[in-house]
């Protein structure tokens, strides 16, 4: 049989083959609970293996290989596994067939380490569809992309560039000279973490389900919890305090933490990044200190604003109160975490840490040329220079970014939300945060959505978790290759006539 | 001999010698006057401004002791205290023969807040307002053209309420001169951030930038004189046609009643002020030279103005669809106004906006936002800025394709260069990082989260009115003290521009921080030793 030679394709089979064994696992413990939902997840396992083998082994790789081509690879398969991912949830009946589009809501929510949900029952939900959600984050944490640079050598297409488009932020750092060494070791590493984070949960009280499920998300960013009220429903201090340290480790630079493994705690003090990023969450935390100062007891107000500050500084979107019914200038300090997000080269979302470093200091070196027009200023962090082009870049990530969360926030308050929680809402959508405000707070779900809203929510949070640049290479690369499958057929039937 | 042909009276050549004739006056004084030995910028914009605004009082009080008010003796004596203290400034100041850029932010910046000073002592001394803190903010509504006041229209003398109106005209005539005069010579912020598209297109009404000045003036005056009349016919008195046709070209939006233009219940003066509002929101040159040349296709010709027009009918389009009624004139009549309202920067209204439906709210929030076109008297990021930052959005996304293309940013037959381009982003960027704090302190002052950033956006773009609340102008009276100084500030450096202000607050700093510099340079050389 003549096999396509269409990359995309190729990854996405992987992609869902990897999904598959998920799915799997997630059988083996429904079956272990006995709580039901075993024959659906197995079924959906063979569904996505079957259709992710004939998928894999039906295409090869194309002899040329650019980055649109990587980039493309990578939206596609995020596609592919959002999709497939939610048949899960309708074959084991916590959510109706009427109600797909839920489904791959809380797909697309899953890999793509938001968090938000339209699930307001939890007890009725099989344990092992809560861990399959829970492992979606996880898989989608890190991104499939080191699971795809795992197979890259067999793909034969160059990893880096799929690094850049998968690890969130705008630089992915190398820790070898070797792709695939590279992959490995943030791969150790993002495993290392969770059984650390599952150990250290389990450790303070948790059984064993809701610590491994909690390290899933935790190291993942994505803040879904087997529970309803999230982090609260155990209400110890304890617990909150290893999710706190998971969510601030996993909100960093993974590339840095490998560093720091290796040279000690001075590699996190050598990166302007990181000062940044706790400034910004220590920042916030004493900001909610101060506003919530009166309205909270004083022991109460420093765990919740400790913890909300990690949460949404992380873009995890775990909860242990209602913030909703904090102060409003809280909301305002909440939304400025959520906008932000993690470090660039973390799990987590948000226009990254490093981007805001880069518009600060290029507003204020506009300032310094505005009263020095003729000076020549570069843009320093740190110790690095930023090159102009490398600064347009970034600026041009930042104001799509903002024109995407007005775009997504006017359209949702077209169709009926109140523009507190539209606005939130998409900022959470594309920041992969998960909670937001108004009716769509910690304690709500998504349903406060019109179903169209949530249809918008899903592209905002796909778009936000490939930070919109690959999205638009997606379309760009599949156009191309579309045009080239058709001249190779013209050529063929060509040659053939 | 030959008869002499005869001389024919043009009558807008005649306004423009008048006009001339007029600001000779002023122009004079300066020379005369500001003659001192101390060489300093700010001491003679002060100067000036002060000088500007005492004929202003002086008109206000002569009106109110014609009206028998409380408050002529007051602005009586401030007039003259005003007068008196500029004429002072100026004597002893003198125009520097060179001036660095950071000085004329700074004089720019002076200016700005002298008058500020001024107006608040209007307010304060008058029986309208009792503390400091909402005089302030009534001042900066003033002087900025902004619709936010914590009084209600009605119980203010006829003074204050033509000075307030005055003040609105004259803050807007400011920016014209600002626009011809001033800007190009900045280069940054403000209405040249375009990377001077507007000013080069200004400048080129005249050879000379006074001659530019004086023409768009008198082109204000006229148009001011237009819905004066426009006004008076549609049925509103004399009194209240002068302060609306003061308050609408200027983009100002004060009104003599507490429900704004709504509260005349007229179809026809709200037709007229929805006129009024999209000229107010047009580029003066512009208008100037599609009049001039007698060319209406001007308009259509320019790119900004249809990018101007396209976001009004787009808006008014989308706010209908989504409204829950079924569109009637009066529907379509409510909403073209709190389009062009919001656009133009006004902040007028019609109806309370109450029972708006929340995507009409979010669209006006963001025409408030954008702003009218460069170079008009509105507030707000303007539509020129907005359709620069999508052409740099495209160009960054076909980078991402194509990363060794190099593509030049066009809009219309103008190209905007790396710098103009760059002055742009950061001026946007500046503002959203004074939005975001300011709406913490407005709703940690007793506004909801809602109220409190749409405030926050309204009053940067210096409109007026925001939601959120029960009434569409009450978020000013629901803050505290800090709130309205806090707001007062917002509208100013809406009105100026984050970047004046900004580098004008950087300059002020500089010595403290060239020590810092010597300190640690200081500090290096030890360890090096």
């Amino acid at each position: 049989m003549r096999k396509l030679a269409i990359t995309p394709v190729r990854v996405s089979g992987a992609a869902l083959i990897a999904v598959a064994v998920a799915m799997l696992l997630s059988a083996i413990v429904a079956l272990v609970d006995g709580g039901g939902g075993a024959i659906g997840l197995l079924l959906s396992a063979l569904i996505a293996a079957s259709l992710g083998a004939t998928l894999f082994f039906g295409s090869r790789v194309s002899p040329s290989a650019d980055s649109a081509l990587a980039f493309a690879s990578v939206a596609w398969s995020w596609l592919a596994v959002s999709l497939v991912g939610a048949i899960p949830f309708l074959l084991t009946g916590v959510i109706t067939w009427g109600r797909f589009d839920d489904a791959i809501f809380e797909s697309i929510s899953g890999f793509t380490c938001t968090g938000s949900t339209i699930f307001s029952d939890f007890s009725v939900i099989p344990q092992g569809v809560l861990f399959y959600r829970s492992l979606t984050q996880w898989l989608g944490g890190m991104g499939l992309v080191v699971l795809a640079v795992a197979v890259l050598p067999a793909l034969g297409i160059g990893g880096l560039e799929l690094i850049a488009s998968e690890a969130p932020g705008p630089t992915a750092d190398r820790l070898s000279l070797r792709v695939r060494d590279t992959a490995r070791r943030l791969w150790i590493l993002y495993g290392a973490a969770t059984s650390v984070v599952a150990v250290a949960l389990f450790v303070v009280g948790m059984s064993a389900f809701d610590a491994v499920t909690h390290a899933f998300t935790t190291v993942a960013t994505g803040g879904f919890s087997p529970h309803a009220d999230s982090i609260a429903h155990f209400d110890s201090f304890l617990i909150e305090i290893v999710i706190i340290g998971g969510m601030l480790y996993a909100g960093a630079n993974f590339s840095i933490h490998w560093r720091a493994l290796k040279e000690g705690p001075g590699a996190y003090g050598r990166v302007s990044e990181v000062r940044w990023y706790l400034w910004l969450i220590f920042g916030c935390f004493g900001l909610l200190v101060w506003i919530n100062n009166g309205e909270l007891g004083w022991f109460e107000n420093v765990r919740e604003s400790l913890f909300y500050a990690a949460s949404l500084g992380s873009n995890t979107g775990f909860g242990s109160s209602n913030y909703v019914l904090w102060m409003p200038a809280a909301h305002v300090a909440l939304l400025l975490l959520m906008l932000v997000g993690g470090m660039s080269g973390s799990t987590a979302g948000g226009m990254k840490v490093l981007r805001l470093q880069v518009i600060v200091r290029y507003s204020l070196r506009e300032l310094r040329r505005a009263r020095h027009p003729n000076a020549v200023i570069p843009i320093r962090l740190g110790r690095t220079t930023i090159e102009e082009q490398v600064a347009a870049k970034v600026v041009g990530f930042v104001l799509l970014y903002l024109g995407l969360i007005v775009a997504g926030g006017i359209t949702l308050t077209g169709l009926g939300v109140e523009p507190v929680t539209a606005f939130s809402g998409a900022i959470s959508a594309v920041g992969n945060v998960g909670p937001a405000l108004g009716e769509a707070g910690p304690t709500s779900n998504f349903l406060s959505f019109p179903r169209s809203g949530r249809l918008i929510l899903m592209v905002l949070m796909a778009l936000g978790r490939l930070e919109v640049f690959p999205a638009m290479l997606m379309l760009v690369a599949s156009i191309r290759g579309v045009g080239q499958i058709r001249r190779r057929a013209a050529n063929h039937d060509f040659k053939a006539g | 001999m030959t008869p002499r042909p005869p001389v024919r009276i043009n009558a807008p050549a005649l306004v423009l010698r008048v006009m001339a004739n007029i600001l000779q006056g002023p122009k004079i004084l300066l020379t005369k006057v500001a003659n001192g030995q101390i060489e300093s910028s700010v001491g003679v914009t002060v100067g000036a401004v002060c000088v500007v605004m005492a004929p202003v009082l002086f008109i206000s009080a002569a009106a109110d002791f014609w009206n028998r008010g409380d408050d002529g003796v007051e602005l009586l004596i401030l007039g003259l205290v005003v007068g008196l203290i500029g004429l002072a400034v100026l004597g002893v100041s003198r125009f520097p023969s060179g001036l660095p850029v950071a000085r004329l932010f700074v004089a720019f910046v002076a200016g700005a807040f002298a008058s500020l000073i001024v107006a608040t002592a209007a307010h304060y001394f008058s029986s309208a307002v009792t503390s400091l803190d909402v005089a302030v903010a009534e001042a900066a509504s003033t002087v900025s053209g902004t619709n936010a006041s914590v009084i209600q229209a009605e119980t203010l003398s006829l003074g204050i309420t033509l000075f307030r109106s005055l003040g609105q005209w004259l803050s807007a005539a400011a920016i014209i001169v600002v626009v011809v005069r001033i800007m190009p010579h900045l280069g940054v912020g403000g209405l040249d951030a375009d990377g001077g598209v507007v000013t080069r297109s200004a400048r080129r009404l005249a050879p000379k930038s006074g001659s530019t000045m004086i023409r768009l003036l008198a082109l204000y005056a006229a148009l001011t004189g237009v819905l004066l009349v426009a006004y008076g016919v549609a049925g509103m008195s004399f009194v209240e046609s002068l302060v609306h046709a003061f308050t609408t070209i200027s983009s100002g939006g004060f009104s003599t009643r507490s429900g704004s233009i709504g509260a005349f219940g007229s179809v026809a003066i709200e037709w007229i002020a929805i006129c009024g509002m999209v000229i107010a929101g047009t580029s003066l040159p512009l208008i100037f030279r599609a009049l001039q040349q007698k060319d209406m296709s001007r308009f259509g010709r320019s790119v900004e103005f249809r990018a101007y027009v396209g976001l009004i009918v787009a808006a008014v389009v989308t706010t209908l669809a989504w409204s829950s009624q079924w569109p009637n004139e009066s529907n379509v009549r409510e909403a073209v106004f709190s389009v062009v309202s919001a656009i133009s920067t006004t902040g007028f209204y019609s109806s309370e906006l109450r029972s708006t439906a929340y995507g009409a709210e979010s669209i006006l929030l963001i025409l408030m936002l954008i702003g009218g076109m460069s170079a008009s008297v509105a507030g707000g990021f303007k539509v020129i800025r907005l359709m620069v930052l999508g052409k740099y959005i495209r160009r960054e996304l076909r980078r991402s394709i194509h990363p060794a293309m190099v593509e030049k940013i066009h809009l219309g037959r103008s190209s905007i260069g790396d710098v103009a381009m760059s002055r742009i982003i950061g001026e946007l960027f500046l503002a959203i990082m004074i939005i975001l704090p300011m709406a913490m302190l407005f709703s940690a002052d007793g506004l909801n989260f809602k109220a409190a950033f749409s405030f926050a956006i309204s009053s940067l773009s210096n409109v007026g009115f925001a939601f959120g609340l029960d009434r569409t102008d009450q978020h000013l009276q629901a803050l505290g003290a800090i709130g309205h100084i806090a707001a007062a500030m917002m509208m100013m450096i809406g009105r100026i521009s984050a970047t004046p202000v900004f580098v004008a607050l950087g300059g002020i700093g500089e010595p403290a921080q060239r020590e810092i510099r010597r300190l640690r340079l200081r500090r290096k050389q030890k360890v090096i030793r």
